[in-house]
């Protein structure tokens, strides 16, 4: 860099972009529904399971009770526990990067800057698809840790931003984007 | 070998017979037992048909190489900037390295390929896949001319012209950091305990196991052996038992020392750094220092007296594991060095030697779940196990001193946990022992992650994770508010810059 248009001025990190108060969007409401309908199933499933042991195990029989009683409280548990974490999923876009806030019991924060996003997958599943909602997944090279899933976001809106990023990575022009590795099997 | 690489070429004939002697050795391996069995248990009229067998094995094995070599072929595509392989016996596989993914080049010698007289490459890129290419057989000249193509990545094609002067071998290049025999010796008596200690268990456990195949075969009255071992056993005393433990335990990192790092030696060749060390089979790597993505340098209490430290070089790594195991070789290992030359080698690869910032100390809140999860409630249970089994109680005493133990041990983990940053560098220090200084630059950072449990909110308690390619670094309990603005600023750092992190 020539020395005459190097500049080094002391930056006021108080007057810095604070992520913290970035009002983020919620996930649809009908991504909840979702949630309950995956819940449901997989209880199902479990519950199906438990009868048809509780009936044709006779060992098991007079522990039918107890059985039924812990189903019901991890069920209720689960439940609350989706619950809360749905309630605490918030994402923003900015023009520089991307965050992301969940947690069950924790509430963590994630977020990744434009320049660094590897690559970007929108998927829409089953039930999904029924809602007209698709979820956005945002790759890093930090690895499993390093990578955010946004869930339930509206297909439109889930499209537009990853148009939106997919442009702004091909301004940044950064060669990581577009090739990993390729390897023909 | 033409010497740019531009066209297809195959590697060294001399291939042929490393890559027999390789997929023999496997086979070798894997059915050791078996053919010992079966050499001991047969009769003599059997033995020619099982030499037979090995022959025919033998024979596959070079067959299978030939065809090998024949369909290996490698070459440089100078505009795309690519590393082309093809290979494949059967099936005809291409694989495709960009050479700005090309992380380090390893250039290796084993027993065989030394009497030969020819090196084997690795490229180790930060492919998703691990996917890595492996040249058996090639000569000197031709192996540093290659790595010094790969490594020079766009540069390369340009200053072409350059590069016949490059050839001399790298043997004038004055190395920067030598580790003396003694030195090692030093090392290898004060660190990786717990390593060996690995070893030795599985060793012990691998022994146990296969010593009764072996009795097995010789028909051995187990019960005689049995006797035997225990009678040796009650021959020595503990103590004595504890001294040979650990005469072992040291012996055991000594050899392991020396056998990785002899003659370790760092020189500056163009720009990259050569590390080379090994005791029968040397081995080379050659690494890019911008690629180094965590560079962390650490010392026990041992270590601090006699002035060594061990540093290790992270780089970047997208798969986890590859095909099932970890993955080492995008960690390196430079052990023994004194303070002068870690700053020659942080210089060397991070421009400048760190200097320690404004300084982020954990909450005492810290102290809390391990000391919960990791004392108490173990101790409770086993206090209430032994109050309610009378064969328990004589172990009360341990309990106690692993109490006091596990306190102070976590004690001196919240003291050591600790955050440094300035413009240039965070630095992140930890460790109970071994304590481990990890050096980041914020342009490596990928991603970042602040975290807090809701009933920490009142008190300003959170964690902070920076996710980079080479695995993340934590700092737990700090003040929250001082969080936020650290993050404020290094999202500021790596979103005003465009600096790349690869």
């Amino acid at each position: 860099m020539p020395t005459d248009t190097f500049t080094n001025e002391e930056i006021d990190i108080n007057s810095l972009p604070k992520y913290e108060e970035i009002s983020l969007k919620k996930p649809h409401s009908n991504y909840w529904k979702i949630i309950c309908i995956n819940l449901i199933i997989t209880f199902l499933v479990i519950g199906i399971t438990a009868t048809l042991l509780i009936f044709f195990n006779e060992k098991t029989q007079p522990h039918a009770l107890i059985i039924v009683g812990i189903y019901l409280v991890v069920t209720i548990v689960t439940v609350l526990l989706f619950y809360v974490s749905f309630k605490k999923r918030g994402y923003a876009i900015r023009t520089k990067d991307v965050i992301y806030k969940s947690g069950i019991i924790a509430e963590s924060t994630t977020i990744v800057p434009l320049n660094r996003i590897q690559h970007i997958e929108l998927n829409e599943g089953f039930f999904s698809r029924m809602f007209s909602l698709g979820s956005l997944q945002i790759f890093t090279a930090g690895g499993q840790t390093g990578h955010i899933h946004i869930a339930g976001i509206p297909i439109n809106e889930a499209k537009s931003i990853r148009d939106l990023l997919l442009n702004k990575l091909e301004l940044l022009e950064t060669p990581e984007i577009e090739t990993k590795l390729k390897v023909n099997e | 070998m033409n010497s740019d690489f531009s066209k297809p070429q195959r590697e060294s004939a001399f291939g042929i017979i490393v890559m027999a002697a390789h997929t023999a050795f496997k086979i070798g391996k894997a059915t050791f037992f078996l053919v010992i069995y079966a050499f001991v248990k047969m009769s003599a009229a059997y033995t020619a048909y099982v030499l037979l067998g090995v022959g025919v094995i033998i024979l596959l094995c070079v067959v299978f190489s030939y065809l090998w070599y024949l369909n290996f072929t490698f070459f440089l595509d100078k505009e795309k900037q690519e590393f082309v392989v093809n290979k494949g016996i059967l099936n005809r596989d291409q694989v495709i390295i960009q050479l700005d993914k090309i992380q380090q080049v390893n250039i290796n010698q084993n027993i065989l390929q030394k009497m030969i007289g020819v090196y084997g490459l690795k490229i180790d890129t930060a492919g998703t896949s691990g996917e890595e290419v492996s040249i058996k057989a090639i000569d000197e000249v031709s192996a540093y001319n290659l790595k010094e193509h790969l490594l020079r990545g766009k540069t390369a094609a340009t200053e072409h012209a350059n590069v016949l002067t490059d050839e001399l071998p790298i043997i004038d290049e004055v190395p920067f950091l030598r580790v003396s025999t003694w030195t090692l010796f030093k090392v290898g008596l004060t660190s990786n305990y717990g390593q060996s200690l690995t070893v030795i268990l599985v060793f012990f456990m691998y022994t146990v196991q296969e010593a009764r195949h072996i009795m097995d075969i010789f028909g051995l009255d187990k019960g005689a052996v049995q006797s035997t071992v225990l009678g040796l056993a009650t021959l020595f005393s503990v103590a004595v038992i504890v001294v040979i433990f650990l005469i072992v335990l040291l012996s055991i990192n000594l050899i392991r020392t020396f056998y990785r790092y002899f003659q370790l030696e760092v020189s500056q060749h163009k720009n990259s750094l050569l590390l080379s060390s090994g005791l029968i089979a040397k081995k080379n790597t050659l690494i890019n220092p911008t690629k180094v993505q965590i560079t962390k340098h650490s010392q026990n209490y041992f270590q601090k007296k006699l002035n060594l430290l061990n540093i290790s070089l992270k780089q970047a790594h997208f798969g986890e594991s590859k095909k099932g195991k970890e993955m080492q070789g995008n960690t390196l290992e430079i052990v023994g060095c004194d303070t002068f030359e870690r700053d020659e080698l942080l210089k060397m690869i991070l421009g400048q030697v760190p200097t320690l910032g404004k300084t982020f100390v954990p909450d005492w809140r810290f102290l809390n779940l391990p000391i919960f999860f990791k004392l108490i409630l173990p101790v409770t249970i086993f206090m209430l196990v032994a109050l309610n089994v009378p064969e328990v109680k004589p172990f009360l005493g341990f309990a106690a001193a692993y109490f006091i133990v596990g306190i102070l041990m976590i004690y001196i983990s919240y003291r050591r946990h600790r955050i440094s940053v300035n413009q240039q560098f965070i630095i992140k220090k930890s460790g109970i022992w071994d304590i481990s200084n990890e050096v980041i630059v914020p342009h490596k950072i990928q991603a970042i992650t602040a975290s807090q449990y809701p009933w920490h909110k009142s008190v300003d308690v959170g964690h902070l994770c920076l996710h980079t390619a080479a695995g993340q670094i934590h700092f737990k309990y700090g003040n929250y508010s001082e969080i936020k603005t650290l993050v404020n600023y290094w999202l500021y750092q790596v979103e005003s810059g465009n600096k790349n992190w690869m």
